[in-house]
C-alpha cells in the first residue's frame, strides 16, 4: 500500500486554529471485490480531507457524479462504514471511540435519498417519532418535540399521526423524515441526495428548510448531491469529487462561478440551462472509461483532460492554493494559474 | 404539416375490487398535434400522466389501461394509421420499430443480460428487414453505430459490461437503426450523470439531424427541454395547461403552475431565493373539482374551483387553459369590437 503512505503527504491544511465541528483527514476507504484469484479493489475515498467550524455554522456540498464516493464518504462519517486509513473527529474526539455511542448518535443525524425506503412501509410513520425520543432518552410526552420539529418543515403532528408511509406524497414523507433528524437537536445533518426523488414543484420548499435550519438552529449540514444547481443555491462551501478523491474545494460562489480544475469545468458545462437561448453548441468528447480512471495512474482526470501535459499521467498532484480554493491540478503549481486556462 | 394528432383523449385505469370500481384519471381530454420533423416535449411531474399518455400514442393500451374518448392518428406520407383502432398484434408490431419507436428510461432492463449487444441487433433487424447476420448485416449496423459514435467492438460485449451511459447509447442506437418517422424518448437522461446526460442529448440531436425523424420527448427535467425541443407542452394532473414553442415557454409563461414551476428551478450563478408552490400534486382517482390546479394556484378565482378552462390560444401558436387568460383575451376582443365599430 505504497500508494496510501505517499499520498499522505498531501493535506488541506486549515490555517484557523479554532476548534472543529468535524475534522476529516486522509480518509481513505478501499473496498475489495471477489475472493482469491478475482480478487480485485476499489479506491472508492482516496485521501479525502475537510473540516467543518464548530462556531460557524454552514452548510458543505459535497458534489460528484455517481462513483465518485461521495455517498461513501457520508457512511464513513455515520459510521456505518470503517475507513481503511486516515482519522475523523467529531468535536475533538476520535470516530473509532464515538461509534455506537448515543451521544454521537444524537448529535449526528442523517436524512436519505428515498423516503419511501428510509421508513418501514408496516410501521406508523409517527411510530418513527416515538422511538427517536425513546432511544435518545427525551420527553415522554410525545407530541411536544415532534410537533415543534414537524413545525419547522411545515407539517403537524396530526397530519402524520396514524398514517403508513405508502399514504403520504413523496415531499411530505422527505419533509418527516427531515422532521425526525431534528428531534434529537442536532449539530450536524448529514443529508444524502434528499430531494432527487421529490417532484420538481416541491424540490425547492425541502432545499429551503436546509438554509433555514443553518440560519435559525445553528445546524451544519454536509450536502451530498450530483445537481450543481442547488448546490449553488443553498450551500456555503463545496468540494467536487472524482474518483474518489477532491479535485476542488472552496467557497461555492469562487468554485461554480470560475471553476480551475478542468474536471470541475467540464461538469460546470454539463449542467443543463433552463434556457433556450442558452443551448449547448459545442460538441463534448464521449469517453467510456469510467471503470478505468479509479486505477489511472497520476491524476484521475488525464484521460479526457483537454490540457494533460506529460506529469499529470504519471505523477498525481497535490493541492495548489489558488484564489481562496484548493485545486489538486498542476496548470496551478505556480500558484497563479489563472493564466494558464 | 402534423404527423401525429391526438385529439379529446381520455385514457383511464379501471380496476374493480369488491365491486368497487378505482377509475384513475391518469388521460383526461388531451389535444394536441405534432408537427413533421420537430422534437416535441411533454413536460410534468410524476404521476402527471405523461407516461399514460406515451403508451396510448404508441398503442399499448392493455388492461386495466383503457381508452374512453378520442383518437391518436398518424399521417405517414404513405398512409394514414388509426392506431387504436388497430386490433392484430402483428400489425401493431410491424407499425412499432418501424415507423414508431420507442427509447425507453431503464436501460438495463432494454437489453437482455445474458446475450451480447450483438444478439439484440440482429433480433431487431431480422426481425424487420429479414437480414439475418452476414456482411450485409455487419454493413448497416456499422454504418448506423459508428454514426452515432460508438465502437464496433461493443457488439461482442454484455450489457453488464458496459457503462450507464454506454448503455443508453446503444439503447438509442437500437431504437433508431431503422429510421422510424416517430421516435418516443421517455426520460431519457434521467438517472445519468451530467456528462452523460449531456453526451445523450448530442446523440439524440445528431439522430434528428442526419434521419429528420419527429420526436417526442417526455421528461420531468425542463433543462433538458430548454436544450432539446422546438415545441413542448406542460401536463397538469391528466391535462395538457400549456402549449408553446420553447422560446415563449421560457420567456412569457402564461400558466400560473408553469410559471411556478420555471420560478422554482435553481440556476448556477443566481442564489436569489427560490420558492415552491404550497400543496402537492393531486390523486388522480379523485382530482380537484373544475381547474385542477385551483388549490395550489395563488390567483385562484370563485369559476376555476367550478369550471374546467379550455385550452386557448392566446398568441400565435401559444395555448393556455387559465380563465385568467381567457378574461385577456375577451378583453381584447372587444377592444377590436369597439375600434372597428
Amino acid at each position: 500500500m505504497s500508494k496510501l503512505e505517499s499520498s499522505a503527504r498531501t493535506t488541506i491544511e486549515t490555517k484557523s486554529n479554532a476548534q472543529k465541528l468535524l475534522q476529516v483527514k486522509n480518509l481513505t476507504k478501499v473496498f475489495t471485490k471477489g475472493q482469491g484469484l478475482v480478487r480485485s479493489t476499489i479506491l472508492a475515498v482516496n485521501d479525502v480531507s475537510f473540516s467543518l467550524e464548530l462556531d460557524r455554522p454552514e452548510i458543505f456540498t459535497v458534489a460528484g457524479e455517481s462513483g465518485s464516493g461521495k455517498s461513501t464518504v457520508a457512511k464513513l462519517i455515520l459510521g456505518f462504514e470503517v475507513p481503511t486509513s486516515g482519522i475523523i473527529q467529531y468535536k475533538g474526539e476520535e470516530l473509532s471511540t464515538l461509534r455506537g455511542k448515543k451521544e454521537f448518535m444524537k448529535d449526528v443525524q442523517p436524512v436519505f435519498q428515498n423516503p419511501f425506503e428510509t421508513f418501514n412501509p408496516l410501521k406508523k410513520v409517527e411510530s418513527y417519532f416515538h422511538e427517536t425520543q425513546k432511544n435518545f432518552g427525551m420527553s415522554k410526552k410525545n407530541g411536544d418535540v415532534a410537533e415543534r420539529c414537524l413545525e419547522l418543515v411545515g407539517l403537524s403532528f396530526r397530519e402524520i399521526s396514524g398514517k403508513y408511509p405508502n399514504e403520504m406524497s413523496g415531499g411530505q414523507l422527505q419533509r418527516a423524515s427531515i422532521a425526525r433528524a431534528l428531534i434529537t437537536n442536532p449539530s450536524l445533518l448529514i443529508v444524502d441526495e434528499p430531494v432527487s426523488m421529490i417532484d420538481a414543484s416541491l424540490r425547492m420548499s425541502v432545499i429551503n428548510l436546509f438554509k433555514k435550519f443553518k440560519e435559525e438552529q445553528g445546524v451544519s449540514i454536509i450536502y451530498i448531491t450530483h445537481d450543481l444547481a442547488t448546490a449553488y443555491y443553498v450551500s456555503d462551501r463545496i468540494s467536487i469529487m472524482l474518483r474518489g478523491q477532491i479535485v476542488e474545494i472552496g467557497s461555492v460562489k469562487k468554485v461554480l462561478d470560475q471553476p480551475l480544475h478542468p474536471y470541475t469545468q467540464l461538469l460546470k458545462s454539463s449542467v443543463p440551462l433552463p434556457d433556450p437561448a442558452n443551448r449547448w453548441t459545442k460538441e463534448i468528447a464521449l469517453s467510456d472509461m469510467e471503470a478505468k480512471e479509479y486505477g489511472q495512474k497520476g491524476c484521475k482526470f488525464s484521460g479526457r483532460c483537454p490540457h494533460v501535459m506529460e506529469i499529470c499521467r504519471v505523477r498525481e498532484p497535490d493541492y495548489f492554493e489558488v484564489d481562496e480554493r484548493y485545486v489538486k491540478c498542476y496548470l496551478y503549481e505556480s500558484g497563479s494559474g489563472q493564466s494558464a486556462v | 404539416m402534423s404527423i401525429l394528432s391526438v385529439e379529446n383523449l381520455k385514457a383511464h385505469y379501471v380496476t374493480e375490487k369488491r365491486r368497487k370500481i378505482t377509475r384513475v384519471l391518469a388521460v383526461d381530454g388531451v389535444t394536441f398535434h405534432i408537427n413533421k420533423n420537430e422534437i416535441y416535449g411533454i413536460a410534468g411531474e410524476s404521476g402527471c400522466g405523461k407516461s399514460t399518455l406515451l403508451k396510448a400514442m404508441s398503442g399499448l393500451i392493455k388492461p386495466p389501461l383503457q381508452v374512453l374518448e378520442g383518437e391518436v392518428k398518424y399521417h405517414f406520407d404513405d398512409r394514414e394509421l388509426d392506431i387504436l383502432a388497430l386490433r392484430g398484434e402483428k400489425e401493431r408490431r410491424e407499425i412499432r420499430g418501424a415507423r414508431i419507436s420507442h427509447i425507453p428510461q431503464g436501460s438495463m432492463s432494454v437489453l437482455n443480460p445474458v446475450r451480447r449487444i450483438r444478439k439484440s441487433f440482429e433480433d431487431i433487424v431480422g426481425t424487420h428487414l429479414g437480414i439475418r447476420g452476414g456482411s450485409e448485416f455487419e454493413e448497416l449496423v456499422k454504418s448506423h453505430i459508428e454514426a452515432l459514435g460508438l465502437d464496433w467492438n461493443v457488439m461482442h460485449s454484455f450489457p453488464h459490461q458496459l457503462s450507464g451511459g454506454m448503455r443508453q447509447r446503444i439503447t438509442i442506437a437500437l431504437a433508431t437503426i431503422l429510421k422510424p418517422d416517430v421516435i418516443f424518448a421517455d426520460e431519457p437522461t434521467t438517472a445519468l450523470d451530467v456528462v452523460v446526460q449531456r453526451g445523450v442529448v448530442q446523440l439524440i440531436k445528431k439522430i434528428k439531424q442526419e434521419q429528420q425523424n419527429t420526436m417526442v420527448i417526455v421528461t420531468h427535467d425542463l433543462a433538458i427541454h430548454a436544450n432539446l425541443c422546438d415545441r413542448l407542452a406542460i401536463m397538469y394532473a391528466g391535462r395538457i395547461v400549456e402549449e408553446a414553442n420553447v422560446d415563449d415557454m421560457f420567456q412569457t409563461p402564461k400558466h400560473p403552475y408553469t410559471e411556478m414551476l420555471l420560478n422554482s428551478l435553481p440556476t448556477l450563478g443566481d442564489r436569489s431565493v427560490r420558492e415552491s408552490a404550497p400543496g402537492a400534486p393531486p390523486s388522480l382517482v379523485n382530482p380537484p373539482s373544475g381547474c385542477r390546479f385551483h388549490p395550489r394556484c395563488p390567483k385562484v378565482m370563485e369559476k376555476c374551483r367550478l369550471e374546467v378552462p379550455e385550452l386557448i390560444e392566446v398568441e400565435s401558436g401559444h395555448q393556455v387553459a387559465c380563465f385568467l387568460q381567457e378574461g385577456r383575451v375577451y378583453e381584447q376582443t372587444r377592444e377590436l369590437g369597439a375600434n372597428y365599430h
